[in-house]
């Protein structure tokens, strides 16, 4: 008969390899260093997931991570009244937020229309959009979506359902990435350059 | 040029080790000894794709979890490694991001039996002869052609399972954007296909046979009013109904319908007219002859159509060839050739 390793090392085995990017040998690997190694700390990794996974939830009005009702951003009371940023995942609000100079409120809708996926607008946070625009009145609805298929579709449908509501409706600009030249851009994205092109004055 | 090449768990190969010489190379082999195997691993190394398939997954060794290809061509170093996971891409041993800058290194032109297919076939294979040309030659082909792929399906998707209007008509201007590139990038590729391939026929055929070929557009105009207009046809199909989805070549052989009327003969001069026409036009807009593959084409034309196509080829370009026998072709001083046994090369 064939020796294995012992039931409890499979199973933490098998619970790694559910992780993205982890396949059957990295799985074994990450098991052994975390059983084996002396500077590893399993009873503390094991803690904080399970902390994690108690203390933090979407929070209620924008998607982003909390560990209350409304999270961080929704809580600092200038933020509202302004601007709501829409975009697809709350992962994409941390980058948003990096750049320093948008103050207003954000909403993640969860994901895109992906009809291949049967991801349709009542699998997003669509209504729950609606329903803020009616209570908190933005001065201005920013779609902030990808400038791929699903993405592109997203937005065309969003602006169609927004845009009865009479709130100033913007999506960012796409066009030449920052630093980068003219004879590297491909037609697509260079068609949309000159499309969004916008006067020299405006400032 | 290609310099070296080797395979690790691709096809049947565990590891092989190829050095093709600047002008022809020659595969010699039985069959089901795997020559067609190193001019794909050459093709997926400097392209990225299979002509054979279109599942790459398929390519990795039974038994294996991953393949690596790698070689040099023209003094950059190509690396590719590709599991079920995905794929890396490295030129130099620097790893790529971008799939475009890994592409740009070589341009192919793939010759083989199954291009009978192209006069014969329907609709599909004429497309994706076009859109491996364009794909090498035209700056924006391979994404749009993605993005138009996926947002028709989408569209398709949602109108077979009849949503609103509104979802649907989400992924028209998407659709419209790349649709119209494809359309118009199609034409061009066409207008400058037919003289290419015109001549090459004649060269193949002895100058009696007339080839032409002409684009079909899969929508008139633009995509926008074509869509307009087609309405009530994809509501009624639950389908889109128009775009370049349906685009075609059409071939005429003195003047009729290539596959109703041409025998087979000149249906394979068509064929390998049309690939003479790739290799030509990537010739001509890279000013450098692309690299050409020829899997076995040889076996089903009589000596003359050999040798003609042999002298047809592009003259400066480095050639692979693939056979199972070598008594008639005129061999030159310059040629290599190896002989492919129990999965070994050996210089025949």
């Amino acid at each position: 008969m064939a020796f294995d390793y012992p039931a409890p090392f499979l199973q933490l085995a098998r619970e790694l390899r559910r992780l993205p990017g982890i396949g059957p040998r990295s799985a074994e690997r990450i098991a052994l260093w975390l059983l084996s190694n002396k500077d590893a700390r399993p009873g503390q990794l094991s803690a904080a997931l399970s902390t994690a996974e108690t203390a933090i939830r979407p929070c209620s009005r924008c998607g982003f991570f909390a560990t209350d009702d409304l999270c961080e951003i929704c809580l600092q009371p200038a933020r509202g009244g302004r601007e709501i940023c829409v975009v697809e995942l709350a992962t994409d609000i941390l980058p948003l937020e990096k750049t320093g100079s948008f103050r207003g409120l954000y909403h993640a809708l969860g994901g895109r229309l992906a009809p291949l996926d049967h991801i349709g607008p009542a699998q997003l946070r669509i209504e729950s959009l609606q329903k803020r625009l009616l209570t908190e009145n933005p001065v201005e609805i920013i779609l902030a979506l990808s400038a791929d298929v699903e993405g592109e579709a997203t937005t065309n449908y969003l602006v169609e359902i927004l845009e009865p509501l009479g709130i100033p409706l913007t999506r960012i600009a796409h066009g030449l990435p920052a630093g980068g030249g003219l004879e590297h851009a491909d037609q697509i994205t260079l068609l949309r350059a000159l499309s969004g092109r916008r006067p020299v004055a405006e400032r | 040029m290609l310099t070296d090449l080797r395979l690790r768990d691709f096809r049947c190969f565990d590891a092989l080790e190829i050095f093709p010489g600047p002008g022809r190379t020659f595969v010699l082999g039985e069959n089901a000894q795997g020559k067609t195997s190193i001019l794909e691993a050459i093709c997926v190394l400097l392209r990225l794709q299979s002509p054979r398939t279109t599942a790459t997954a398929e390519t990795i060794r039974f038994g294996r979890d991953r393949f690596c290809l790698d070689g040099h061509f023209s003094e950059v170093h190509l690396r590719l490694h590709y599991s079920s996971e995905g794929r890396e891409m490295f030129l130099d041993s620097k790893p790529q991001a971008r799939t475009e800058d890994y592409l740009d290194v070589a341009r192919v032109a793939w010759f083989a039996n199954t291009d009978l297919e192209l006069v014969r076939g329907g609709g599909s294979g004429r497309r994706r002869y076009l859109d491996f040309l364009g794909i090498q030659c035209l700056p924006g082909y391979r994404k749009s052609l993605r993005a138009y792929e996926k947002a028709l399906r989408s569209r398709n998707a949602l109108l077979k399972d009849n949503r609103p209007r509104r979802e649907i008509e989400a992924f028209d201007p998407p659709l419209i954007e790349a649709g119209d590139f494809l359309l118009g990038a199609r034409r061009r590729l066409c207008e400058a296909l037919a003289p290419l391939a015109e001549s090459a026929c004649r060269e193949i055929s002895g100058g009696d046979d007339a080839l032409e070929i002409s684009c079909r557009s899969g929508a008139e105009g633009p995509l926008a009013e074509a869509l307009t207009h087609t309405r009530a046809e994809e509501m009624r199909l639950r389908q889109t109904h128009v775009g370049p989805h349906r685009d075609d070549l059409k071939l005429l052989l003195n003047g009729r319908d290539a596959a109703g009327f041409a025998s087979e003969g000149q249906q394979r001069g068509i064929a390998l007219a049309l690939k003479l026409a790739q290799a030509r036009h990537l010739e001509a807009v890279q000013n450098r002859a692309p690299i050409l593959l020829l899997d076995d084409i040889f076996g089903e034309l009589d000596p003359v159509r050999r040798n003609r196509l042999l002298a047809s080829l592009p003259p400066h370009s480095q050639t692979i060839i693939t056979t199972t026998f070598l008594d008639w072709a005129d061999r030159q001083p310059q040629d290599i050739a190896f002989r492919l046994v129990g999965g070994r090369l050996e210089n025949a």
